[in-house]
């Protein structure tokens, strides 16, 4: 084989790049048309196609990056399948595809997707003992927003009368 | 003729924190320079 890197390969590590880059910057309209260069020359890259299904989810298109998954068979991107059909409003779905996934124990982004599936499916003991466990378990930047919705379930609960709100201190 | 105001429950502030997980994979070994490459091919 040449020393020189060949042209398609030359091509698909500028396209990362700029994937990088504008990933960096938050652009994702402008880095989902560089990945879509590297889909056009390796329509099978798998990091592209994890790539593209990001980009699409942070452009809230729910509906075509669900389609893209299923289409592609991307059987390990539970997580971001999950996702859109949790703000496609498919909760049971949502529960599904992360139940079926024999991931187990469920790594923190499945645990807290799982966790905001329960309350929009209005199970909110099972919600309020999964969020109790998470906020025992994690520290990061996030804990007062934790905080905030664990109220938000403790004031669901609180709404049956015939039961006593739970202490969520 | 209104009705008297009377209190409901608000609809409590819930924050998306899984949306936080969505991150493009590593690009690092899809980034590594070519000249850098060759130069562990070649020894």
């Amino acid at each position: 084989m040449s020393k020189d890197t060949n042209p398609k390969e030359a091509q698909i590590k500028s396209a990362y790049a700029d994937v990088n880059k504008y990933g960096n910057n938050r652009e994702y309209d402008k880095a989902i048309k560089a990945v879509n260069r590297i889909l056009g020359v390796a329509p099978d890259d798998q990091t592209a196609l994890h790539c593209k299904v990001v980009c699409l989810v942070q452009l809230s298109k729910f509906e075509e990056a669900h389609k893209f998954i299923e289409k592609n068979r991307l059987t390990s991107l539970i997580f971001e399948k999950s996702y859109c059909e949790y703000r496609l409003n498919r909760q049971q779905q949502a529960l599904k595809t992360i139940d079926d996934g024999i991931v187990q124990p469920l790594p923190p982004n499945l645990k807290e997707l799982r966790t905001q599936i329960l309350y929009r499916l209005e199970r909110y003991e099972e919600c309020l003992d999964s969020y109790k466990d998470i906020i025992k378990n994690t520290s990061d930047e996030y804990e007062d927003e934790r905080r905030t919705n664990l109220s938000a379930v403790a004031a669901n609960l609180a709404v049956d009368k015939n039961k006593d709100v739970p202490d969520v201190t | 003729l209104t009705p008297d105001m009377e209190p409901i429950p608000c609809k409590p502030l819930f924050f998306d924190l899984a949306m936080n997980y969505l991150e493009l994979p590593s690009l690092e070994d899809k980034l590594e320079s070519p000249g850098k490459k060759g130069a562990s091919i070649t020894g």
